[in-house]
Formats: structure tokens, C-alpha cells, sequence
């Protein structure tokens, strides 16, 4: 204790005193490092979290209910739907119906009957226009023509991973067709009937599911399909606070609703292979600013060895004059501590005050998603105690070499 | 009654073929209350000595005994607690830590001994007021003449009331009036507090003041002048 207080006397005051530019030096050096072992990984898993929040925002919301297990659709949906209704924590919902069929464009102008059609096979979404966009804002996706209206009949909206135009910048790998625009008229078959549909809008989305499908109205999907029962295939729910999801869950469970469907929360319905991305991406950043702690270490190494050898006399005449080689020390690893602890705080308030609004305003547009920068407080703060340990051990070490010399010889100055 | 006793010192420096004998066998008794100055040229091994009786090196050969205690035999930690308690020190450069004001240069080593903050730092102004410092509390190094600085450092010595202090050439880097103030200082702190001092200095004006000179030359005490109780012709 003894020992601790004066080492603090003396560190305290070494830091007073030292060159105002040297000490900002060091400590912008230490916000540096803090920013780097927390800012590349928060990007990193950022792109994961932002490819999240986008799949949550235009996709599937934060509940998705969808047909259990044993069932093929959600079963009794407008029974089920009436339920939904009566919870106040439910802002929006979406019911979808989904099927497969074979979309052709270009057969009014083709020639040749025995040469190859141009058609691709196509996911099917039959939405309520007005709920799916208070739902997953499907119009402000729209990137050619116009979104659905509620009374529209033989319209269509195409993802662009189905359009040659758009999906060539992928190389080969979507099944296409070619020169559709707002206005073309495609024909839409689900085994033995065919419909034509005009397509009225193209959309366009970071979530390739949206890109990944066409979607028509829900009236003309059940009549196409010949989905008279009315149930749907999922149902997407938006509550008023995101966070709460999994009560609500709860709550739609314990009101018996999970007899008729299976009920999931976003987290749950997220794929482990993004959530295994993810730990990659945190992984990866922590192994980046790991990089950068050892790069932190050996400046406070340096720099505390450096003050320590040209202030070894003074260590040896204050061992001379009694006093214990452990306070000395103290005052070393003092000072190494005010550095990290006021980088890090330095660095946390960039993080906290800025970066992360930042981000969240100004998102970095990645192709699968618009980047945003995470930092958990908790793994901010395990990051933090493992700088914080590792500076102050880069701060002892030198101190003891240079303390634990005679005494006589650093008083003398010789080696 | 002898506070310091050293048998058959002998330093030796180096190693193999290069070894240089620098104290060649000395002994020496110094009693309580005493105001002993160690003489001699450049290289005759003064500060040498001076280092093995003042537990800051340890002889090659020999015993150094200091108030009952054999201090060749105590170790590292042990050496540094002897110092702290029993002895104090003025070295020729003041050798005062300069992030830190006269005040707390002098609390430094009250605090090491456990003494309360508030306590340590009355006994500090005390003993600054004492070398004729009085004010200069605040005052860092930087801020001292060379002379008010060496004062700060003799404050620092005998702030805890070591039993011996022991001054390396304390005048070297001072002009004369600054010398003669410190060795007057250090005198007076004999001369009125029985305080036993063992001062190396090269100037034999500045070692009239003491009870005995040891002249010392070739790492072997040549001649000890005896200048009666408190020196100066008395």
C-alpha cells in the first residue's frame, strides 16, 4: 500500500511534467490502437449486422410465423390472422402465399417456334401491396416502373436477379430472361395454366430474397395457384419494440397460436451459417487488433524503457536514499496506465460520440449489404482490460530491467 | 563508542588478468557523533570507500559493521531498509528527482518509512526551513540554484535523522560562497545535533570543520589527521 502511494506520488508527477506533445503523442498512439481493436471488428461483423438489419427491415420483420413442421401452410390463416390483430405490440404484417412457376418474355416476337424460349423459373409471392409495403417498404425498392396498387390485375413486380440486364454482372449463375422493362408482357405458368402479367416495376434489393422474387397480387397467386383455402405460407410481423420480439413470441404462443403455425423470432429463423460468419468476422477483427495491441505494447515498451534509462540515475539515488525498488516500478506501470486508460476513453468516446452514429447514418455500401459498425459495451470493455493488462506488463517490464541494475552503478552511471 | 567499524576492506573491480585493486585492505572505526572527511587525489579510492561504508557497494573483502548491524551479510531488500533507516545521503550533483518540488523531495523518503502525509510533509518543511529554505517548499529542481539545490538534498538526508550522513564531494559542482554555505550547514548539523557525518571532498578548506581527516592514497589510508572536537582551530 505503502509502496503504491508513493509510486503514484512519483508516476503522477513524471506524467505532469513530461513534454505536453509527448504525452498527447502516446495517448493518441493508445486511441489509435483502442479504435483499431474496436472499430475493425465492429466493421467487420458490421457487414453481417447490416445485411441483418436490411433482411429484418425489407424482409422478414421480427417475427415470422410459417407452417409447422407437419404442415404445408400456415393453417386456418384468416382465423389466425383475426388473432394477430388483437395485440396491440403488432405495428404491421404481411401475408405472404408462395409458389414456383416458369416466367417466358419475348414469345410475341419470337420467329422461330422450335428454337429455345427465353424463360426462367421463378419464385412467386402473392402479397397484399398496401401490408407488404407498411410492412417491408417492397416500394421504396422499386428501381424501374411503379409499385403495385391494391386494385391491380395482371401486374407484376420482377426481382432483378431474374432480368439478363441486371444479373449478368454475376456471370452465369441466375436463370433469366431478357429485355424485360416496366411495360414488357411476360407470361407467368404454374404447371397447365399460364397467365400474362405486365410487369410494372423492377426491384432491387441488398436482401436477395426480394431480388430473388416476383410478386403479385395476392387475389390473382390464389387463383393461379389455385389456393382457394385461403392459408398462406408465411406471415412477417413488425412489432413496436424490436427488442421485445421474443415476449411477443411468447405471448402469440401462449394464446394457443402455435397450433396453427410455427412461431419464430428473427434471431431464431437467422441462419447459423450468417451467425458463424459473423464469430468469423469478430474473430478475424480481433485477431487485426491484436496486431495492433502488440504494436501498442512494444511503443509503451519503448517508451517507458526510454524514460526509464534516462532517468536511471535518479532510480538509483532513490533506491540509495531507501527507497524500495517496487515503488519505482509502481510509478512506471502508473504512468504506462494513464496512458491506456485515457486512449481508451479517448477511443470509446469516438466510438460511442461518433463512429457508430456515423456508420449508422452514413452506412458503407458493401454489394450484400450497408455496412454499420457494431461495439457490444461488453466486449468493448473484455477489449479494453486486455489492452489495459497488456500495456501495463509493457510498462513493468522495462521499469524492472532498469530497476533491478546495481545500484551503485546506475547512481555512477555505469553500465 | 565506534558507529562504524570496517575490517580489511578490499574492493576489487573487473575480471581475469584486468582486475583493478582499488581498496587495498582498509580498516577503519568511526565513532558516534563524529565529523570524519575522507581526502586524497583523483583515483586514491575516497568514494570507494565511502560506498562500502555507506552499504551502496560491498567490498570484495571485509567487514563493514554499522550501529551493531554487520551490513555486508544483509541482502538487497534488507540493504535498502538499512538505508532508508539509518542513513542519509548528499551526493555531489543533489541528485534531487526533478518532477517533483523541494517539498516533496524531502517527503519522499518520510513516506517510504511509513510516516502519514500530512506528518511527512510538516517534518519536510521543518527540515527545509532548518537548511534556510524557508518558502521554497513548492519550488521544483529546475527552479533552485545549485547551492539551494544541494540545501533541498541535505534537508532530504536528515529529514528522517539518519544516524550517519554521508556526503560524496557535496561541494564539487558549487562556487565557492554556495560551497562554503553547504559545508557550514553540515557542519552545524554536526556541531549542534551530535549528527555523525562522513564527507569525501577534495578541498581540505571545506574538511576544517571536521573532527579527523583520513588521507587516503593508492586504495590505502596513508595519514589520519586528528583537528580537535569541533575543528576550525578549536
Amino acid at each position: 500500500m505503502r509502496a503504491l502511494r508513493i509510486g503514484l506520488l512519483l508516476g503522477f508527477r513524471q506524467i505532469q511534467r513530461a513534454n505536453f506533445w509527448t504525452t498527447s503523442l502516446i495517448i493518441f498512439v493508445m486511441m489509435l490502437t483502442f479504435l483499431n481493436l474496436i472499430a475493425v471488428s465492429g466493421i467487420l461483423v458490421g457487414l453481417i449486422a447490416g445485411a441483418e438489419v436490411a433482411v429484418r427491415e425489407y424482409a422478414t420483420g421480427d417475427i415470422i410465423i410459417s407452417a409447422k413442421d407437419d404442415e404445408d401452410r400456415i393453417l386456418d390463416t384468416q382465423t389466425f390472422i383475426r388473432e394477430l390483430e388483437s395485440f396491440p405490440e403488432i405495428t404491421a404484417y404481411s401475408v405472404r402465399y408462395d409458389g414456383g412457376g416458369t416466367l417466358e418474355a419475348n414469345y410475341k416476337e419470337r420467329r422461330d417456334l422450335t428454337g429455345e424460349r427465353d424463360t426462367a423459373a421463378v419464385t412467386v409471392t402473392g402479397i397484399d401491396p398496401i401490408m407488404e409495403d407498411e410492412m417491408t417498404h417492397l416500394s421504396e425498392l422499386v428501381v424501374d416502373g411503379e409499385y403495385l396498387s391494391p386494385d391491380d390485375e395482371g401486374k407484376m413486380l420482377i426481382g432483378v436477379y431474374f432480368l439478363a440486364e441486371y444479373a449478368e454482372n454475376f456471370g452465369d449463375v441466375f436463370d433469366t430472361v431478357e429485355n424485360v422493362k416496366p411495360g414488357s408482357i411476360v407470361r407467368l405458368s404454374v404447371g397447365n395454366i399460364s397467365k400474362e402479367f405486365e410487369v410494372k416495376g423492377i426491384v432491387e434489393s441488398k436482401v436477395d430474397e426480394v431480388n430473388f422474387t416476383t410478386f403479385i397480387p395476392e387475389r390473382e397467386f390464389r387463383r393461379l395457384f389455385n389456393r382457394l383455402d385461403r392459408n398462406a405460407d408465411q406471415i412477417v410481423v413488425r412489432v413496436v419494440d424490436p427488442d421485445r420480439n421474443a415476449e411477443i413470441k411468447e405471448a402469440l404462443i401462449n394464446s394457443g397460436l402455435d397450433d396453427f403455425a410455427k412461431i419464430r423470432t428473427y434471431e431464431e429463423n437467422v441462419p447459423k451459417f450468417l451467425t458463424d460468419i459473423k464469430n468469423t468476422f469478430d474473430l478475424l477483427g480481433t485477431f487485426i487488433g491484436s496486431i495492433g495491441i502488440i504494436v501498442a505494447s512494444i511503443t509503451i515498451f519503448i517508451i517507458i524503457f526510454i524514460n526509464a534509462l534516462s532517468r536511471k540515475r535518479h532510480i538509483g539515488i532513490l533506491k540509495g536514499i531507501g527507497i524500495d525498488r517496487h515503488v519505482i516500478e509502481v510509478a512506471y506501470v502508473i504512468q504506462a496506465a494513464f496512458y491506456a486508460v485515457t486512449g481508451s476513453l479517448l477511443g470509446a468516446l469516438v466510438t460511442y460520440g461518433f463512429l457508430i452514429g456515423y456508420f449508422d447514418r452514413n452506412p458503407i455500401s458493401f454489394p450484400f449489404s450497408d455496412g454499420i459498425m457494431v461495439a457490444d459495451p461488453y466486449s468493448t470493455f473484455i477489449k479494453f482490460v486486455v489492452l489495459f493488462i497488456i500495456t501495463l506488463i509493457a510498462g513493468f517490464i522495462p521499469a524492472w530491467i532498469i530497476v533491478k541494475q546495481n545500484t551503485l552503478n546506475s547512481i555512477l552511471g555505469r553500465k | 563508542m565506534s558507529i562504524i567499524v570496517a575490517k580489511n576492506i578490499h574492493r576489487k573491480f573487473g575480471k581475469d588478468k584486468l582486475i583493478t585493486h582499488v581498496l587495498k585492505g582498509i580498516d577503519i572505526s568511526i565513532e558516534e557523533g563524529e565529523f570524519v572527511a575522507i581526502m586524497g587525489k583523483s583515483g586514491a579510492g575516497k568514494s570507494t570507500l565511502m560506498y562500502q561504508l555507506s552499504v551502496l557497494d560491498e567490498p570484495t573483502e571485509g567487514t563493514v559493521e554499522i550501529d551493531g548491524t554487520e551490513v555486508v551479510d544483509l541482502n538487497e531488500r534488507e540493504k535498502t531498509e538499512f538505508r532508508l533507516n539509518t542513513l542519509g545521503y548528499v551526493f555531489q550533483d543533489y541528485a534531487l528527482v526533478p518532477d517533483l518540488s523541494a517539498e516533496e523531495n524531502v517527503m519522499i523518503p518520510l513516506l517510504m518509512k511509513g510516516m502519514p502525509w500530512e506528518e511527512a510533509k510538516l517534518q519536510a518543511k521543518k527540515s527545509i526551513d532548518e537548511v534556510g529554505m524557508v518558502g521554497k517548499y513548492p519550488n521544483l529542481p529546475s527552479e533552485l540554484s545549485g547551492g539551494e539545490q544541494q540545501r533541498v538534498a541535505i534537508a532530504r538526508a536528515i529529514a528522517g535523522k539518519p544516524k550517519i550522513l554521508f556526503a560524496d564531494e557535496p561541494t564539487a559542482n558549487l562556487d565557492t560562497v554556495s560551497g562554503t554555505q553547504v559545508v557550514d550547514l553540515i557542519t552545524s548539523l554536526n556541531k549542534n545535533h551530535g549528527q555523525t557525518v562522513v564527507m569525501v571532498t577534495h578541498e581540505r578548506e571545506y574538511a576544517m570543520g571536521c573532527n579527523r581527516i583520513i588521507h587516503m592514497e593508492d586504495g590505502l589510508v596513508t595519514n589520519i589527521e586528528y583537528l580537535g572536537r569541533f575543528g576550525r582551530g578549536e
